[in-house]
Formats: structure tokens, C-alpha cells, sequence
């Protein structure tokens, strides 16, 4: 269990600093990869805490969530060159 | 014993993840921030969907990790590539550039 605890605070600590990034990004680009980055944080962490909180069915939340970081990816690819191909 | 090579693999993930982070915050350009964030989404998080996996070894999660696995290392690369291909659309800036062969191919670029 010592290990699941040193994973939540190695990957929160990139979470702080990804949302450093977010804010002071110099090009919208920078801004929209770290808000992918920090998708794939809360996804890591959401596993995290499934093992510490001993949840039944965390792997099934992990599951449809990185589908929907997917997802969230292209529509981010999208809006950055506001809406051409 | 399962556990420990568990905790082992949870802690390599988190260090891979934190590899990502150091990088964005380090790296000059938008698309070398596009390569670390592909490698550490990708590769981090099925580390540590394998180590979550083996705190508690059940045919069913095993099932579902399986397909956790194959979903990230199939949509990891896609997207970081879309993302790219949607920066060098939008004009982000190039930084410390050697050669590139997109620059005579003006048909893509936003006006």
C-alpha cells in the first residue's frame, strides 16, 4: 500500500505543475497538450484512489474514462484550428 | 509477493508520469511538449493500470485491463498526433528548427 501512496504523490505533484503550464502557456498549442496531460493525471490518480479506497469497479471507471480522454483529445485538436480541418 | 511487483510497477508509472511533466515544463516548443506528453500518457498510465491490476488479481479485471491496455497504446499516438498536426495549423511557433519539409506546402496553413 506504501507504493499506491508514493504513486498519488509523484503524479499529483505533475498535476500541479501541468496546471502551471496551463496558465502560463505563451500559445494557445502549449495550452490545449497540457490540458491533455492533465487528463491522462486524473485518470492515473482516479486508478490510484481506487486501489486505496478499495473500490469494486475502479478499473471500469478507468476504462470509459480513458475513451473519453480520447475523445476529449480530437475535440481539442478540433477547436484549436477553430473548427477547419 | 503479487503486491510488491505491484507497488514496483505503480511507482515506475508515476516516475514516467512525472518524467512528462519535468519535460513540459523544460522543453522550448509545442511539439516537443506534444512528444513527452504521448510518451507519458501512453506508457505511464498502462504501467499503472498493470500495477493496479496486480493489487487485486481477478479474471474480470484482468479482462477489463486488457482492454484498457489496447484502447491507450491504440489512441495515445492518434491524438498527439492530431494535436500536432492542429498546432503547426494554428501557427505555433518552431523553436531551435534544423530543416522543415512542411514549409513550401502552404495549401493547410489558417489565414
Amino acid at each position: 500500500m506504501i507504493g499506491v501512496v508514493i504513486g498519488i504523490v509523484l503524479v499529483g505533484l505533475a498535476g500541479v505543475s501541468t496546471v502551471y503550464r496551463m496558465v502560463t502557456g505563451p500559445t494557445d498549442a502549449e495550452r490545449a497538450i497540457a490540458g491533455d496531460m492533465l487528463m491522462f493525471c486524473v485518470i492515473a490518480l482516479l486508478a490510484l484512489f481506487g486501489v486505496l479506497l478499495d473500490t469494486p469497479s475502479a478499473l471500469e471507471i478507468v476504462l470509459i474514462a480513458a475513451l473519453l480522454a480520447f475523445l476529449s483529445t480530437i475535440a481539442l485538436a478540433r477547436a484549436l484550428t477553430r473548427g477547419r480541418r | 509477493m503479487l503486491e510488491i511487483i505491484g507497488a514496483v510497477i505503480i511507482v515506475l508509472g508515476a516516475m514516467v508520469f512525472v518524467t512528462g511533466a519535468l519535460a513540459l515544463l523544460r522543453f522550448p516548443d509545442a511539439y516537443t511538449h506534444v512528444s513527452a506528453v504521448g510518451t507519458a500518457g501512453g506508457i505511464g498510465l498502462v504501467l499503472i493500470v498493470v500495477g493496479v491490476l496486480l493489487h487485486d488479481f481477478t479474471v474480470s479485471n484482468a479482462g477489463v485491463a486488457v482492454l484498457i491496455v489496447i484502447a491507450q497504446l491504440l489512441t495515445s499516438a492518434v491524438g498527439s498526433m492530431a494535436l500536432a498536426r492542429s498546432a503547426y495549423l494554428a501557427r505555433s511557433p518552431l523553436r531551435r528548427v534544423t530543416f522543415n519539409e512542411l514549409e513550401d506546402d502552404t495549401s493547410a496553413r489558417l489565414d
